[in-house]
């Protein structure tokens, strides 16, 4: 029984790691390539590339969203999310209204906060929605979709890894007066976002890089190292989206820096209305740490 | 009405078609094909049957042709200095695009321009074809809380949208300006606040209703056992498949593990029943297409001996010649056509 308890404990770290890495691995397919195959049936190989790196990235987006929606969801986060990817959604038609640089989306702005202020997991599903829904609205499906959602759910999952950073930088600066500790917290997620802006470009661009590169003899194979297809990508990526993604950088960073105080108060004021619940009283009693757990559940339930 | 699962068989022998060649005789023929069927979609949508309330495109075909196929072609011209037929030379000094600039190079680029055009292509279509509440009923139902906050989501889009609008006029009537950013805050915030409180009230109303989507669909221990282990699976799969020595080791492992995670999938489904309200039936023209696509993949996949498959893989390089053509493969891709027949007849019902 405790050993199944154990396992039950690393089931979900494991999954996550799994997964993340299967994603991962999927992306960087073309660089793998020329290091291990030969020649003769590097042509079929790289032919059939990016419809099996969509089918990889499709079953770790799969196994991903089924692991993190099972988690403690109930009836308030369930609507929560739904409304925030609605708003999110929503944000991608007025983006032609704002006033945005390139490749500049609002819809970060709101994925890196509440994977911030709810946890990873909210995180991550509301990347990966707000592109799903958006995609749905607006006719935007397609085999880059499954790409597209994972990173954006990275970004919201990863934006959770802000909280000790935070935290840290916080207690160091806690001298200072609170306007310069809550200017630290944006200035933090303002890096944050303008680093995933370029780092989103970098990823996306991977699915239709093997379309615009040349033939696959060139690109992956007879003596092309990893190296040079690093080398290739390197300049692909520097003549096709580095402006483009120094836009959705940079906005996304703008936008943190504009709104950011203003939105984290508000969402803050939410959270603890969203994520307090209450527990049978029998439960409680039968438990020893019970009541403390209570307490901490009440306080701090909205990291998920 | 065109079946859903019609249009996904559609949808991939369209892209198993457009992957499996790069000669520009059949890719034209393919994108004639596909210029058709979205006529023919968006004649359905004007007429307003069924699928009136799929998508809209959201550029333009023509220029999303140019740009990917001028892009693409540049794009190799610039990067790639095979080819025999050079047209001019770029100074050695320029870092990675310095040499000689073939004619090979742009039309290779420009081919991989025609296909990534088509995969996009073929997905506006089916964008266009299916409404947003078919896409919908695809989700699989082990994913039931993701398809209620996908739900929740699309019906409040178009609120949330007017919310804004509202929002911006009652600021402008209090002589509010948009000159700068931070004039936007006094739009955004209220946006944000308002949807969190109408977030609260509908929580309320789910509940009220008996609403529980706690069931901790992730509390199965064996399951996510099977999906961690068909993950990895998959995951040694594809690196075995990079080898030569391995590759069909590999590819049996990369199966097994899809399989795992599909087959989990569909068990865990089964626990979250659903309630459809309208079925959709399978009809005699949705089976005349999926046997019509059957018989193009089959004649695209299969080796036969009375088709010439080696027009199927152009070759620029060294030196572009003509691209070869058997007029079979013409005609077996006019088959894409299939479901054109029954748009047609479909909006002629309507219109009589």
């Amino acid at each position: 029984m405790k050993n199944n308890f154990k396992l039950h404990q690393w089931l979900s770290p494991s999954i996550y790691i799994v997964t993340t890495v299967l994603g991962l691995l999927a992306l960087i397919y073309p660089f793998l390539l020329p290091a291990v195959i030969s020649s003769a049936a590097g042509e079929a190989r790289a032919a059939e590339m990016p419809l099996l790196m969509t089918v990889m990235l499709g079953l770790s987006l799969l196994v991903l969203i089924y692991e993190v929606q099972g988690g403690a969801f109930n009836t308030k986060l369930v609507a929560l999310l739904g409304m925030l990817v609605a708003i999110n959604a929503a944000l991608r038609f007025i983006e032609v209204g704002i006033p945005g640089p390139g490749g500049f989306s609002p819809i970060f702005f709101l994925i890196i906060l509440t994977g911030y202020l709810f946890g990873g997991r909210f995180g991550f599903l509301m990347g990966t929605l707000t592109i799903f829904v958006s995609s749905i609205i607006t006719g935007g499906i397609g085999p880059w979709l499954p790409s597209q959602m994972l990173a954006a759910g990275w970004v919201g999952m990863s934006a959770a890894l802000l909280v000790p950073i935070v935290s840290r930088v916080q207690s160091i600066n806690r001298h200072l007066p609170s306007r310069w500790e809550r200017s630290s917290e944006i200035l933090i997620l303002a890096v944050f976002g303008f680093l995933w802006g370029l780092l989103y470009g970098l990823i996306m661009n991977l699915w239709s890089w093997p379309y615009f590169s040349g033939p696959a003899d060139q690109f992956w194979l007879h003596g092309v190292g990893v190296y040079e297809t690093i080398q290739r990508y390197t300049s692909y990526y520097l003549l096709t989206s580095l402006v483009w993604d120094l836009g959705r950088g940079l906005g996304t960073a703008v936008l943190l820096v504009a709104f950011g105080l203003p939105a984290l108060r508000a969402l803050r004021r939410f959270q603890r209305r969203f994520t307090f619940y209450s527990e049978p009283v029998e439960e409680v009693r039968t438990s020893d740490k019970a009541e403390a757990a209570q307490d901490a559940s009440i306080q701090v339930q909205g990291r998920i | 009405m065109i079946n859903t699962w019609v249009w996904i068989a559609w949808l991939v022998t369209a892209l198993i078609a457009l992957s499996s060649t790069r000669n520009p005789l059949y890719l034209v023929l393919i994108l004639m094909c596909l210029t058709i069927v979205n006529n023919a979609v968006s004649r359905s949508t004007h007429l307003g049957n069924d699928i009136n309330s799929g998508a809209r495109l959201p550029i333009s075909p023509l220029r999303l042709l140019v740009m990917l196929v001028v892009l693409s072609a540049l794009f190799n011209a610039a990067i790639s200095h095979y080819g025999e037929t050079v047209l001019f030379y770029l100074p050695e000094w320029l870092p990675l695009i310095g040499g000689a600039i073939t004619l090979e190079a742009l039309i290779y680029g420009a081919l991989n321009g025609l296909v990534l055009f088509g995969i996009f292509w073929t997905f506006m279509i089916l964008n266009q074809a299916l409404p947003s509440r078919r896409l919908l009923r695809l989700i699989p139902r082990a994913f039931y809380p993701v398809a209620v906050v996908t739900s929740i989501a699309i019906t409040f889009v178009p609120a949330t949208v007017r919310n804004f609008h509202q929002i911006r006029e009652a600021q402008s009537i209090r002589g509010h300006r948009l000159r700068g950013l931070r004039d936007w805050l006094p739009l955004i915030m209220p946006l944000m606040v308002g949807g969190l409180e109408r977030a609260l009230a509908l929580a309320e109303a789910m509940t009220a209703r008996g609403f529980a989507s706690g069931g901790k669909s992730g509390g199965q221990f064996w399951e996510r056992t099977l999906l961690l282990l068909g993950t990895l699976l998959v995951l040694a799969g594809w690196t075995l498949r990079l080898t030569e020595r391995w590759f069909l080791l590999g590819n049996t492992m990369l199966i097994a593990g899809s399989v795992l995670i599909f087959g989990t999938l569909w068990i865990l489904g089964r626990r979250s029943p659903r309630t459809t309200y309208a079925r959709e039936r399978w009809s005699l023209q949705d089976v005349i297409i999926i046997l019509g696509m059957s018989l193009v993949l089959v004649f695209i996949l299969i080796p036969l001996p009375f088709l010439d498959r080696l027009t199927l893989p152009y070759e620029v390089y060294p030196k572009i010649s003509l691209p070869g053509f058997d007029p079979l493969f013409g005609v077996i891709i006019i088959a894409l056509l299939l479901p054109t027949l029954f748009l047609h007849h479909q909006s002629t019902h309507s219109h009589s």
